[in-house]
């Protein structure tokens, strides 16, 4: 069952320890270099369960889950040498893979449509003063951050950068109004952004 | 064509969109692209979602399911170390760009269009056409106008079409409204990333205007 026990399907896990982030890349870069299977196993029990709740948090049944979450970790093992553990840890860069997959399978059945309100601005051409930040130190501060937020923030935030669901979907699912959505999305990314300009 | 040189900073729903990949995988691919050769790194947003996947149930898979995948992984092609793209210029641009143009080069493939211009289309889901256009220095595009919406994206070398000169990394936007005449600087093939709406309205163009 998943979000069992929790009353909006809340995320009840918790983020890896710094070390084992370092210690997962490590285990990918043994998949690239050398074709490590016990590394790769590692990983697969790590993450094939976990990818396969994903994809049933977004509406697949077990059967297509199981297929399309062995699809990603196949996936995994073939673009290992792609990893760059400065750009991104194992978990977003696996998170990324699994995303792409499941628009590949549902393209057929769900048009992702943008709400006509979203504005969509363009990215900011200014460089960032630290671009080249080790993705390390980005992702721990970015897990720190979620840490400190209240329970209700992080959840708008997972919605919304995970599950995908646009602003009035997440306001649909939990009775709130849109602009109360909108304003405590903001918040979160903003205390989540400030963290990460931290000296 | 309007040539757009910066703008304002993304706000949260189209960070959302793009990182959960609500947004169309061309579009995605497009920003992805726009912001590491600028050097943006947008992975806040993206790292989120990876935090998130920490977090998630761990759902029991069968037991096989290990086997299932490695007896996968010997059927299909072994982990590649290199890609090796037909024009090597392309292999600095950032790796998505790189994978997606090597997955399309093993697919259909390059396909002439006109007389020294060539594309390529990327194998993305989604509704919007994505495709690397090449052309040959020196050489004009025929004048043509727009079905939909396009937005460019200069890879390598430059063009210029009358209104503005493109270098890598600068962005341009057509509208059904521009009829316009691209030609390759003399100095090397042009490259470029476009994608377009072919007709229906992506709302995530409206970042433009």
């Amino acid at each position: 069952m998943v979000g069992s026990g929790s009353s909006e399907g809340r995320l009840a896990g918790e983020v890896l320890a710094q070390e084992d982030r370092v210690r997962f890349a490590d285990l990918l870069v043994a998949v690239a270099t050398t074709q490590d299977r016990a590394a790769f196993s590692e990983l697969f029990n790590y993450y094939a369960p976990r990818v396969k709740s994903y994809l049933m948090r977004l509406g697949s049944d077990n059967a297509q889950a199981e297929e399309i979450s062995q699809d990603v970790m196949v996936t995994v093992w073939r673009k290992a040498s792609l990893f760059d553990r400065l750009q991104a840890s194992v978990s977003t860069w696996i998170f990324r893979i699994a995303r792409n997959r499941r628009i590949d399978v549902f393209r057929r059945t769900k048009k992702p449509d943008l709400d006509p309100e979203e504005t969509m601005l363009l990215p900011s051409g200014v460089e960032a003063p630290d671009a080249r930040v080790d993705a390390m130190e980005t992702e721990a501060r970015v897990r720190a951050a979620m840490k400190d937020l209240p329970s209700e923030q992080l959840q708008l935030l997972q919605l919304s950068f995970y599950e995908g669901l646009s602003h009035r979907e997440i306001a649909e699912k939990l009775d709130l109004p849109l602009g109360t959505v909108k304003s405590r999305i903001r918040m979160a990314f903003s205390k989540m952004k400030s963290r990460l300009d931290e000296e | 064509m309007m040539k757009v040189r910066s703008g304002q900073i993304m706000d949260e729903a189209t960070h959302a969109a793009l990182a959960s990949g609500r947004a169309e995988p061309g579009l995605g691919l497009f920003v992805d692209s726009l912001m590491a050769m600028r050097g943006i790194s947008d992975l806040a947003a993206e790292a989120i979602a990876g935090a998130a996947l920490e977090c998630e149930d761990s759902t029991e898979l069968p037991p096989h399911a290990l086997d299932m995948v490695f007896a996968a992984i010997e059927r299909g092609p072994q982990p590649t170390t290199k890609r090796s793209l037909r024009y090597p210029e392309l292999s600095g641009l950032p790796a998505a760009l790189v994978d997606a143009i090597a997955t399309a080069e093993r697919g259909r493939g390059w396909k002439a269009a006109t007389r020294g211009v060539s594309q390529l289309q990327l194998n993305l889901s989604g509704r919007a056409r994505t495709e690397i256009i090449r052309i040959e220095a020196g050489t004009a595009v025929p004048r043509h106008s727009h079905k939909g919406q396009e937005l460019t994206l200069c890879l390598v070398g430059g063009y210029s079409d009358g209104r503005g000169a493109y270098g890598p990394g600068d962005v341009s936007i057509a509208d059904p409204s521009v009829r316009h005449q691209p030609k390759a600087d003399d100095d090397g093939a042009c490259f470029v990333l476009a994608v377009s709406d072919a007709g229906f309205k992506i709302a995530i163009l409206d970042w433009f205007r």
